[in-house]
């Protein structure tokens, strides 16, 4: 499969990058690893003009910023993520996601901010269009939806696995242009829209991730449900954080956080709000599940039903609760 | 800004040996290595990420050349299935992965040898999880998998050193 033709401009850093990205406005894209920009490139649903690489750019280390956050760089690739030891010291959470991106060769390639700017999916979407007889859907400009037919819009997913673990750990991200920077919440970087996740500009960039650092027990787990279990996005996945009282046995407060099921990652707020105040025990767990089923209600996808994703999601969040208070410790 | 880019001239080394190569932004490592370069033991079968078949080194590190442009290679060195053998004598990964039949049609060999060869560099002792992780990203659609991981731990119970 070949790439179609563009201009190719190398970038030292993310100034230079938004610098170029205004100057040739809207016919020009970033690319960090290339992982998720070069295949969309080969299947004709990506065309820049212009190419910016960033592939060789300097990426600065992981560091504890003056008000004690965790700074990330987005071009820090998925495997320094995963082998980093102050990550896995400040956000276990993160770590563990990011070690189940994909395989060993994307998370050596691919990049954090190119992980939480990835398009959404679907069966019909993410292909060749090149031969084909059928008419163009929403997100390729027609009027069709092919994933949910009855639908009068575009129900693609957003399957990244490393914003659900974000907003689970109240990331924030610095988005900048060449004449602008303001610094977001993670969850403000998502429309909730198939047709257009990020709420991003053609010159906007990421260009910092920071994460709070927790003062007090916790424990978080990550949990990714995949038929094959490795090389895959997942079907579904479940990033939980609960922030415990002194005593341990109390939760202070809770983060459950469900991915690939809607257009943009899904807090389960009600069943947070539930356990918050409340013992850890089978009982609160149990009636977390039942809230977050109560809440959220998956969008099929990749030729899984709405059912089956329901009944997936009771396993995948009760999995992660447990598994997360097992670990609650000093972070 | 219509008129595309043309060539653009890039030196890299493959396999020890130095190129100098023009190339145009759209071509990928591993179009210049099949064909300018005629390294055809590097596979391409998805050409989107999927398979693995298309695994080099660069800089010991697997990484996909379907998804690499051949620009961002200015001055890398890089290893192709081809670069293992030294004057016709296998490695000994190689020798255990025909003498185990964890080669059958040979289309993912390239890949799966090379990222066994960079697992074995970087832990001298992996788990079967930790060859199985290095793997996930290689598919195989004749051994079963089974037999590549039965070779590696072939590999390990031998002793072998990985250093050339
Ligand atoms: C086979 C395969 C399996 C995969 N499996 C998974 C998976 O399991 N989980 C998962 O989450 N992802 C998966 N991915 C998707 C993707 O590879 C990863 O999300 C990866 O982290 C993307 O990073 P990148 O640097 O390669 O992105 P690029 O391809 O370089 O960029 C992707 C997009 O993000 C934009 N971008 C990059 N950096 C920034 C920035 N700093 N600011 C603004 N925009 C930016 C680019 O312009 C582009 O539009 C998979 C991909 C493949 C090919
Ligand atoms: S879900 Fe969106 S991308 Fe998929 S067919 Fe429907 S409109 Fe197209
Ligand atoms: S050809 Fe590169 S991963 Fe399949
Ligand atoms: S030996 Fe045939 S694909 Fe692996």
């Amino acid at each position: 499969m070949h790439l179609p033709r563009f201009t190719y401009k190398k970038s030292d850093s993310l100034e230079e990058t938004a610098q170029l990205l205004s100057r040739y406005d809207t016919g020009a894209c970033l690319m960090a690893g290339g992982t998720e920009l070069l295949p969309r490139m080969k299947y004709g649903l990506a065309m820049p003009e212009v190419l910016i690489s960033m592939k060789r750019s300097p990426v600065s280390s992981p560091k504890i910023g003056s008000d004690g956050d965790l700074v990330l760089s987005p071009l820090m690739t998925l495997r320094a993520v995963e082998g980093s030891s102050l990550v896995r010291e400040n956000a276990p959470l993160l770590s563990e996601a990011v070690g189940l991106v994909g395989s060993g060769e994307i998370r050596h390639m691919g990049t954090l901010g190119g992980n939480l700017c990835q398009e959404t999916r679907c069966l019909y979407y993410n292909q060749s269009h090149s031969f084909q007889f059928k008419k163009p859907c929403f997100k390729r400009g027609g009027d069709i939806c092919y994933s949910i037919p009855k639908g009068k819009e575009c129900w693609a997913v957003f399957m990244g696995d490393i914003a659900p673990a974000l907003y689970s750990l109240e990331a924030k991200v610095k988005i900048m242009s060449r004449d602008k920077t303001r610094i977001i919440p993670i969850e403000g970087l998502y429309r909730g829209d198939g047709k257009k996740p990020l709420i991003l500009s053609p010159h906007e960039i990421i260009g910092e991730i920071f994460i709070p650092g927790s003062n007090g027990l916790r424990g978080s787990a990550f949990s990714k449900f995949s038929f094959r279990g490795g090389l895959e996005f997942a079907v579904l996945s479940v990033a939980a954080v609960l922030d415990m009282e002194d005593d341990g046995e109390t939760c202070r407060s809770a983060r459950i956080t469900v991915g690939a099921v809607a257009a943009a990652p899904v807090r389960a707020r009600c069943a947070e709000a539930g356990i918050e105040g409340k013992n850890i025990s089978d009982r609160s767990l149990s009636e977390a599940v039942r809230q977050a089923l109560d809440e959220i209600r998956p969008v099929p996808h990749h030729g899984q039903t709405s059912g089956f994703l329901k009944e997936s999601l009771k396993v995948q969040i009760r999995h992660a609760l447990s598994v997360a208070a097992g670990r609650v410790k000093k972070d | 800004m219509k008129k595309k880019q043309g060539r653009q001239l890039i030196e890299l080394a493959v396999n020890g040996e130095a190129y100098e190569l023009a190339e145009e932004p759209q071509v990928t490592l591993l179009e210049v290595l099949r064909n300018d370069l005629e390294l055809t033991g590097t596979k391409e079968s998805c050409g989107t990420g999927e398979c693995g078949a298309c695994t080099v080194l660069i800089d010991g590190e697997p990484v996909l050349s379907c998804l690499t442009l051949a620009l961002d290679c200015r001055d890398l060195d890089i290893l192709t299935i081809e670069g293992l053998a030294k004057g016709g004598d296998l490695t000994h990964v190689q020798e255990i992965f025909l003498e185990r039949g964890a080669v059958q049609c040979g289309f993912c060999t390239p890949g799966v040898v090379l990222a066994t060869t960079a697992l074995l560099k970087a832990t001298s002792r992996p788990t079967d999880y930790e060859i199985k992780k290095a793997l996930e990203g290689h598919l195989c659609r004749c051994t079963g998998y089974n037999k590549i991981v039965e070779a590696i731990d072939k590999v390990l119970t031998d002793g072998y050193l990985v250093n050339e």
